[in-house]
């Protein structure tokens, strides 16, 4: 198997639904001549014509409105938002028509957005953010953050199938440094299926998208204590099972996301251990995430802010010895 | 507050007062004996007035001092019941109140909790540092929580918990790895592989009470309410058997026990309430059938009950004769319906809480009423109000599917309404053209028994055909 960038694997999903399914279209920001501003899409424009890769204006209601009407006539759009954090432009044709077609009118939305997310390169406060939280709210929509290449090729195909609007969260931070095998041809990786990135025995990690690579990193060589990290995956639906299996096993939680602390997945992961695993808890359940600010510009207030190694390191090291 | 601090770090417990009308309570039980530990708001008595059941919480934490009124006395409210202990003598800085027991009492030595707080903190995590709202897994600083009175030691996590009542084992025996000595899941994994050989007790089946979050598991209550004189009587009686092995022959004991037993308080309180009742009221019990159909159709899954005291307060107000209170030669007819509902604590007895205004409620309201009511009598958190002031009571043995009964007057009401239990049964039915046919109904009987010094039958008639009437003709 060859080895691919996740940036490269995104693309590599991308085209092949695209070369298997002529339904499927993009349209975006910038996505055709220029081929993407993180260049998902390059060369897609020549190989299937600007029928199939429209460029859009800066108008993310637009682009999610039209995919939202074209999915409903039986295509599957593939949006790009240039960045996540611009999505709160389309806010109300996701939360509010997206989200809701398939419940009052019986109407399946098969579409895609994908939102190159997080930080980590100074970015600043609008083009940091992980937005996935706002959209776990919104039932009806299904949310992913693959944190592999070979997950990110697998999920984007799953995401094009569904026959739900998906949420694809494409960490930026990700693109160039996550490298891995990924398998040719097409393939899908199934949508509400953690994956287990690590066994382990004396404590859990639950993470996803770029805070994967941190965890492992981070609970590599941890004073030889054996760290279980899960990979999520996916975020709505996520996988209860996966997630209360290993809190069995090692009664230990450390929850991480570099999305903002109030109300995220990680609250949210930590509310269904407190309801369905309490008596299997040998400690506080604890997160590690970014505190509620927004995301300075300034790299060394970023990395005080972002889920560093070291937090995590210092947080699972607390509660080993709690 | 039932309670006072005192100069010298002594809190008194006092019988409190329960509502307006009760000036004076019994102690039923102490949950705690002199030398225990208790904490702030935890029950350490149950007392009892003619009126309810309640427990007294701890006014702070501490150690319990003394006991000044034994297990059967009754005395005024205000009486100082026991002392409270709450804090070293000496150690003034913190008011004794607030001062969590634990803390003065904890074989820590103080020294060395001044020790930890003071060590450098360990570098915190960014985010913790940056928003400070994470549980703190550690004892640095603030983070320090209550302990339970059992010498310092730190909470026991959820799964120690259930690993060690699986497999019943004492965790003090067990040497703790985690912070402060917390015996941690890998402590008893570690623990149970050692003694794997070893023959463990076999696992003792629980008492179920799901059934019943009130009913207290039934070996920890028995050996205690057992009267003396019986206890000792039991072994004699058992003695050509073997001698029985403690829990699994607690049934078998049960039939001698129960033979010398004194009544519970409660159930004093009752057989007073009912003697003085039938002695006083010139009982007599009028029936009525009644086609339930109506109701029926509109109650989906829910009580008849609140529908059925729906429609007697609409009959109530067309009759209010009956909703009335007769004490001595007095009659006092009420204008609002305080309507007393009759809720079974099981074996324990009967309390009568009572719905004030209940003329101003919906169905739906009376059932919300009725469970709210339901619900804190059997958790024994009814006000002495809230048991008072009624002019009418419905009865409802039905429900556990009796057919007719003569129910005794709640003194001083004139009447009591007794909803039997709803069965199809065969009736005849007359068309709108006056044909006679016979059809399957859901039929009851209101058994209402009433005071003849009151009032007479007619009138006992009338209120029940016009209670009939409204339950025949429910329009929701």
């Amino acid at each position: 198997m060859p080895e691919l960038t996740y940036l490269k694997a995104i693309s590599d999903g991308l085209r092949e639904e695209m070369r298997a399914d002529e339904s499927v279209f993009c349209l975006g920001e910038d996505i055709g001549a220029f081929g993407g501003a993180f260049k998902v899409t390059d060369g897609f424009i020549e190989e299937f014509g600007e029928d199939r890769v429209w460029d859009t204006p800066l108008a993310e209601n637009a682009i999610i409105g039209t995919a939202v009407g074209a999915a409903v006539e039986g295509l599957r759009p593939v949006c790009e938002m240039q960045f996540a954090d611009f999505i709160s432009c389309g806010f109300d044709q996701l939360v509010n028509v997206a989200a809701k077609l398939h419940y009052r009118q019986g109407l399946s939305v098969p579409m895609t957005v994908r939102l190159p997310s997080g930080g980590g390169f100074s970015g600043g406060p609008f083009h940091s953010q992980n937005p996935e939280a706002w959209f776990l709210q919104a039932p009806g929509l299904k949310v992913v953050a693959p944190s592999t290449a070979e997950d990110a090729k697998g999920l984007i195909a799953a995401a094009i199938r569904d026959p739900n609007p998906v949420l694809f969260m494409e960490h930026k931070h990700l693109y160039r440094r996550a490298k891995g095998e990924v398998p040719e041809g097409r393939y899908e990786t199934p949508l509400g299926e953690a994956r287990l990135a690590r066994e382990g025995e004396d404590l859990t990690v639950i993470t996803y998208g770029a805070m994967v690579l941190t965890a492992l990193e981070a609970t590599e060589d941890l004073d030889g204590a054996s760290v279980e990290v899960l990979d999520l995956r996916s975020l709505c639906p996520y996988d209860r099972d996966a997630v209360l299996a290993s809190v069995r096993k090692t009664s230990k939680v450390v929850l991480v996301q570099e999305a903002t602390r109030s109300c995220g997945v990680a609250a949210e992961i930590a509310a269904l251990i407190a309801e369905e695993a309490f008596e299997d808890l040998d400690g506080p359940v604890v997160r590690v995430t970014t505190p509620d600010v927004p995301i300075p510009f300034s790299p060394p207030l970023e990395r005080a802010v972002l889920p560093q190694v070291d937090d995590v390191k210092e947080a699972c090291r607390e509660l080993l010895a709690y | 507050m039932s309670s006072s601090p005192t100069s010298d770090g002594l809190m008194e417990v006092t019988m409190p007062q329960m509502g307006v009308s009760v000036a004076e309570g019994t102690i039923v039980e102490w949950k705690k004996q002199p030398g225990d530990s208790v904490e702030s708001d935890e029950p350490i008595a149950q007392i009892s007035t003619d009126k309810v059941e309640t427990e007294v919480p701890a006014p702070a934490a501490g150690l319990l001092k003394e006991v000044l009124v034994e297990v059967g006395e009754t005395v005024d409210v205000g009486t100082v019941l026991a002392t409270i202990e709450t804090g070293a003598a000496g150690d003034g800085q913190a008011p004794a109140d607030e001062k969590p027991a634990e803390e003065a009492h904890a074989d820590e030595p103080a020294a060395d909790v001044e020790a930890e707080a003071q060590a450098p903190a360990p570098q915190r995590t960014r985010a913790q540092a940056t928003d400070g709202e994470r549980p703190a897994p550690h004892g640095d600083g603030d983070g320090r929580r209550p302990e339970r009175g059992d010498g310092g030691a730190p909470p026991v996590t959820p799964v120690v918990r259930r690993m060690a009542e699986q497999h019943d084992l004492d965790l003090s025996r067990i040497e703790g790895s985690g912070r402060r000595g917390r015996v941690t899941k890998r402590d008893v994994v570690a623990y149970l592989r050692e003694h794997e050989g070893e023959a463990a007790e076999p696992e003792r089946e629980k008492a179920l009470h799901m059934e019943s979050p009130y009913r207290e598991e039934a070996p920890a209550v028995a050996p205690e309410e057992a009267p003396a004189a019986a206890a000792a009587e039991a072994p004699e009686k058992a003695a050509p058997q073997p001698q029985p092995a403690a829990a699994a022959e607690k049934a078998a004991q049960a039939a001698p026990i129960s033979g010398g037993r004194e009544l519970s308080v409660m159930r004093k309180r009752i057989a007073e309430h009912m003697v003085r009742s039938l002695r006083t009221a010139a009982h007599c019990t009028t029936i009525v059938e009644a086609d339930m159909s109506r109701i029926e159709a509109a109650r989906g899954r829910r009580s008849y009950l609140p529908f059925v005291a729906r429609a007697t307060i609409a009959a109530l107000r067309e009759h209010p004769s009956l909703n009335a209170t007769l004490e001595g030669e007095v009659l006092t007819v009420h204008e609002e319906v305080n309507l007393g509902i009759a809720v079974s604590l099981g074996e324990e007895g009967l309390i009568v809480p009572v719905i004030h205004n209940a003329h101003e409620l919906s169905h739906e309201g009376l059932a919300t009423r009725i469970k709210d009511l339901a619900e804190r009598a059997r958790g024994k958190r009814l006000q002495p109000d809230e048991v008072s002031g009624g002019t009418f009571t419905i009865t409802n043995p039905g429900a556990f599917g009796a057919v007719l009964a003569t129910p005794i007057i709640n003194q001083p009401q004139v009447a009591i309404l007794d909803l039997e239990t709803v069965v199809k049964r065969p009736v005849v039915v007359t068309d709108a053209d006056g044909h006679d046919s016979i059809a399957i109904r859901p039929m009851t009987y209101f058994c209402m028994s009433w005071d003849h010094r009151a009032l007479d039958g007619v009138l006992a008639a009338q209120f029940l055909s016009t209670l009939k009437r409204q339950v025949e003709g429910w329009q929701g």
